[in-house]
């Protein structure tokens, strides 16, 4: 985490001073970005550096269910299954994922390739169903354009 | 001057910023789980609300005062709100009070009566969650009675600043834990969260299923621990609730202690070494007076301590520091003349303790060092070679460190070796079998209550001084004085 130090100096020159508690979640995002997770050196580095109670931001962690305290697979396919999705066949896609990858939702497999999570809502309920890889949206998804896609992920 | 209007009735509104503070001031009383005076506001529960005339209902914890405003605490809406609150805090709830520690002095029972009343209306199973969670040695936590006031959580963060509790995942997988790999055992203050508790989430280990709480009566006390002195309540069985069934020790033993509020003192809290002078106040009891080790009955050793005093030349003594301001003052009335005076420390921090912080705890760990010094001095002892006479008051005294050969006289509660080692021993009271007052370290007077038996054989020191001048003896004043 110290090497994005620079950069979160930048982020705090738009805050007043005296809040650099504000700043937990941009720096906690930044650090998953740049690590794909958020290590425990990373936590007690910003205990030091914003200066704030190690449980604070345990609780941040466990509040938002996108920030990871663990390494996931190198493509991250997150499906909806919220209303419109499951309506328009986002039940069948993740029982398809999970034959074809063998593992259950919340899991890696074991090559690192891939992590399978189910999510609710991403916003895009007109193109349902929605399969989110990594940061792109996959959207009207039949089985066939998820093999087609899953083809070329490596 | 600003009033407003609760329930028509017009009150001022002092220095009080929100409806909850100057309802509760002008003993208008709205219910609240997640607000306390000493904590931060965050206004998470929502059975505070009332009703401001014209604006519609909100939280009065967090309800800015303005001129002349008009609210009512009891008004149909208001009602219909806490009472559908209720619903809600209960939802997951595992209504045990039977077996709660908490039944009987707990909030949500109290509101439950007074504003619900009514049987659950979900049908919904209530989700499970954690019981016995260990936060420490001394607390576990019972998440499902949690109803994520977090009360606890604030005292951690402001007030003893120990920052280890915190509030876990969201919704009703929200759960209060401490943070990885730390305890409420680094908190020395954590006890203070079992009081706070609204609900019985929060449970004392060394009080856990001891004793419902309507068996028990609180007795206002001074804490002995340190030059503190915080106010507390002892807590033991009411005197028509002794039962024979029950051994004098539980009959009569103080079950627990709790902050007594004391805005000059200690506020709210006190920290966890108050919260276990039951055990300091267990321990074996001297009853017996002793004329070197020998069994004697009090009058004759009272008999023989004052030929001892009439006798000896050069007269040392050495005078506690938890003695109560009238014992001081009667051992100066009455045998201030008869001795050199030296104010001893009746105890040191023990190891582990915290010696002193910038909340309560004090490194003098005796309670009332300041009035017995006002009397005697602060001159650390020194008792000349010659000296033939040594009284000593109270513990923390090694006899081994007193000169070869000078008689003791010692004045003591416990069951002690030293005790035999004397040349008599007189069995005096401790704090909870008579009342008295200390003076804490900047001065402010406490009084305590006797809450305990008085034992047969034992005397209280401040009646025991004048008996040991008393002109049927023929001690003689004089002395080094
Ligand atoms: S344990 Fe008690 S004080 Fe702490 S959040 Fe739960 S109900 Fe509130
Ligand atoms: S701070 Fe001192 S007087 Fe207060 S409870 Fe603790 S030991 Fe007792
Ligand atoms: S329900 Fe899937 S994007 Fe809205
Ligand atoms: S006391 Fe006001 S919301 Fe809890």
């Amino acid at each position: 985490m110290k090497h994005l130090i620079p950069e979160f100096e930048r982020m705090k020159t738009r805050l007043p001073p005296g809040h650099d508690a504000t700043l937990l979640v941009p720096c906690l995002r930044r650090i998953q970005e740049d690590r794909g997770f958020i290590d425990n050196s990373d936590i007690d580095g910003l205990v030091e550096y914003l200066g704030i109670p190690r449980i604070q931001i345990e609780e941040v962690l466990s509040f938002y269910g996108m920030l990871r305290r663990k390494p996931i697979g190198r493509w991250h396919l997150q499906v909806c299954r919220n209303v419109s999705c499951s309506m328009r066949g986002a039940e069948r896609l993740i029982d398809e994922l999970i034959g074809k990858l063998g593992v259950q939702p919340g899991e890696t497999t074991a090559d690192g390739r891939f992590t399978l999570s189910t999510v609710e809502c991403l916003g895009s309920c007109g193109t349902a169903p929605v399969v989110m890889v990594n940061e792109a949206y996959h959207e009207n998804l039949s089985a066939a354009d998820l093999d087609a896609l899953l083809e070329r992920l490596d | 001057m600003t009033a407003i209007f609760i329930n028509g009735q017009s009150v001022e509104t002092g220095d009080h910023t929100t409806v909850l503070q100057v309802a509760l001031a002008n003993g208008f009383h709205i219910p609240h789980f997640c607000w306390h005076p000493e904590l931060s506001v965050v206004g998470n529960c929502r059975v505070c609300v009332v009703e401001h005339e014209g604006r519609g209902v909100g939280i009065a914890c967090n309800m800015p005062i303005s001129d002349g405003m008009r609210v009512l605490t009891d008004s149909e809406p208001v009602r219909a709100q806490r009472k559908a609150m209720l619903q809600f805090i209960l939802l997951n709830h595992p209504v045990d009070c039977g077996i709660c520690d908490k039944a009987g002095e707990c909030s949500l029972q109290d509101y439950h009566y007074e504003y619900n009343g009514e049987t659950a209306i979900s049908g919904d199973a209530k989700l499970h969650s954690t019981k016995f969670f260990p936060l420490s040695e001394r607390i576990i936590l019972d998440n499902e009675r949690c109803i994520l006031c977090s009360r606890c959580v604030r005292f951690t963060r402001e007030i003893s600043k120990s920052n280890v509790l915190g509030l876990e995942n969201r919704g009703d997988s929200m759960l209060v834990r401490p943070a990885e790999g730390r305890s409420l055992d680094d908190d020395p203050y954590s006890d203070n969260v079992i009081d706070i508790c609204p609900v019985g989430a929060l449970l004392s280990r060394s009080f856990l299923y001891q004793a419902r709480v309507w068996y028990l009566e609180p007795t206002p006390s001074v804490c002995p621990g340190c030059a503190r002195g915080c106010t507390v309540q002892f807590w033991h069985r009411k005197a028509e609730w002794r039962l024979s069934g029950l051994d004098e020790r539980h009959n009569t033993r103080v079950h627990r202690v709790t902050a007594l509020e004391n805005p000059r003192v200690n506020g709210p809290w006190i920290c966890n070494k108050g919260r276990d002078l039951p055990e300091l106040l267990d321990r074996p009891r001297a009853t017996q007076a002793l004329q070197k080790g020998a069994p004697v009955s009090l009058m004759q050793a009272i008999e023989t301590a004052r030929g001892l005093l009439d006798q000896a030349g050069k007269r040392v003594a050495l005078v506690s520091s938890w003695g109560s301001n009238e014992e001081l003052r009667a051992f100066r009335n009455s045998l201030g003349d008869y001795f050199t005076s030296f104010v001893k420390p009746d105890h040191l921090p023990l190891e582990g303790e915290v010696v002193e912080d910038d909340l309560l705890i004090r490194a003098d760990k005796n309670p009332n060092t300041r009035a017995a010094q006002d009397l005697f001095g602060t001159a650390a002892a020194e008792i000349p070679d010659d000296t033939e006479l040594v009284l000593v008051w109270g513990e923390g005294v090694d006899f081994g460190t007193l000169p070869r050969g000078v008689k003791i006289l010692f004045l003591g509660s416990w069951l002690l070796p030293e005790n035999g080692h004397a040349d008599v021993f007189i069995p005096i009271s401790i704090q909870t079998e008579r009342r008295g007052h200390y003076t804490n370290f900047e001065g402010v007077v406490s009084p305590f209550e006797a809450c305990q038996p008085h034992r047969d054989g034992v005397i209280d020191a401040e009646t025991l001084f004048p008996l040991l001048s008393a002109p049927g003896g023929s001690a003689s004043g004089g002395g080094a004085a």
